[in-house]
């Protein structure tokens, strides 16, 4: 014992009394949980990524994304990429928002806390929307549909689509969905949150550090939607 | 002020309502790029170099968002280490599993298996 206590400096960071990483527990906790939440949708991507590999040589051939992707609500036109370039903006744009959250939390000013955490549920709600049109238009399909062999097919299921090889489709709903509740989750933790701002309950405990967790989650998400965004609609 | 007791000086200095809105300029100037190169490289032979510039992309992206929005770059290095490292190993994953996939196709459909 006597030994192994001469090696350790009592002022280093690892003697106890202290954080060795310089943060809370609960927000080191929640960058762990990020870290194997991202492994989750690396292992969805890399499957992606595999089955578009597996398929290069098959009869039905994986689609571009441009072929797939080209509506705009409200305007009937050949417009690929526009909508998603816009759910991007809104993800972004929201992060934005919670990040200013984030730094009014410091300044411990609730008023500017609870707008900025408004308009983050909004951006929320926005992209949620967007997503479901964006299912809505990709299982509806285009009307003249396409035959690959086995009779004519509108749209998408999980079985047979009209853009390509089943597991295009299947990695679509599954990954954008995953996503998507995510957001979902995302929304409902930062209502929780936003209603705890107003009836001060973070002036009451003297620091607004749940502000800081939940915008951790919120980044990830956008950040989780910077590489679907590239895989699915750009690469 | 009060609200120094919670939390370390330095952090009010790092992060600032400046440094948030360059930062989303950034993320906006490359969203913006993405889909400019999308269109200028719509071209069989210029996809693979497009898709290189697309990850290229994606990456720079991601360093903004964790290291600015998430705070990162203000973390202590040993916690930006322990989060980052494993994810080194993912690319790992992706390498292995696109080659994979495409050793998969040739006995597919190439030989017939």
């Amino acid at each position: 014992m006597s030994e192994s206590t001469g090696l350790i400096n009592p002022n280093s960071a690892w003697t106890g009394g202290k954080s060795p990483f310089n943060v809370s527990y609960g927000k080191l906790m929640m960058w762990v949980f990020l870290l194997s939440d991202a492994f989750t949708f690396s292992s969805l991507l890399v499957a992606y990524g595999g089955n578009r590999f597996l398929s290069s040589g098959s009869p039905i051939p994986w689609p571009k994304p441009d072929e797939v992707f080209n509506h705009f609500p409200f305007i009937h036109a050949h417009l690929p990429l526009v909508f998603v370039s816009l759910m991007t903006f809104i993800l972004i744009f929201s992060s934005v928002t919670m990040v200013l959250a984030v730094e009014a939390g410091h300044r411990r000013s609730r008023k500017e806390v609870s707008l900025y955490m408004f308009l983050t549920i909004l951006g929320g709600i926005a992209f949620l929307g967007c997503q479901a049109w964006e299912w809505t238009q990709f299982i509806t399909g285009t009307e003249h549909g396409k035959d690959w062999g086995s009779g004519l097919i509108h749209g998408a299921s999980l079985f047979k689509n009209e853009y390509g090889p089943a597991a295009f489709a299947d990695l679509f709903f599954i990954v954008t969905g995953f996503h998507g509740f995510h957001v979902l989750s995302g929304v409902v933790l930062n209502i929780v949150i936003y209603s705890n701002v107003n009836s001060g309950v973070y002036d009451r405990r003297g620091h607004y550090e749940m502000v800081e967790k939940v915008g951790l989650y919120w980044h990830f998400v956008d950040l989780v939607w910077v590489f679907v965004f590239t895989f699915f609609y750009l690469v | 002020m009060e609200h120094t007791e919670h939390h370390s000086h330095d952090e009010h200095n790092t992060l600032t309502k400046r440094k948030i809105w360059q930062t989303f300029f950034i993320l906006l100037v490359i969203t913006i790029l993405d889909f400019v190169v999308y269109f200028a490289m719509n071209k069989e032979h210029l996809i693979p170099v497009r898709n290189v510039i697309f990850l290229a992309f994606g990456i720079i992206k991601s360093y903004f968002i964790v290291g600015i929005f998430m705070h990162m770059s203000y973390e202590v290095k040993r916690l930006a280490m322990t989060i980052i490292i494993p994810m080194v190993f993912v690319l790992g994953l992706i390498a292995a599993l696109l080659y994979e996939g495409g050793t998969q196709s040739v006995i597919k459909w190439a030989i017939g298996g």
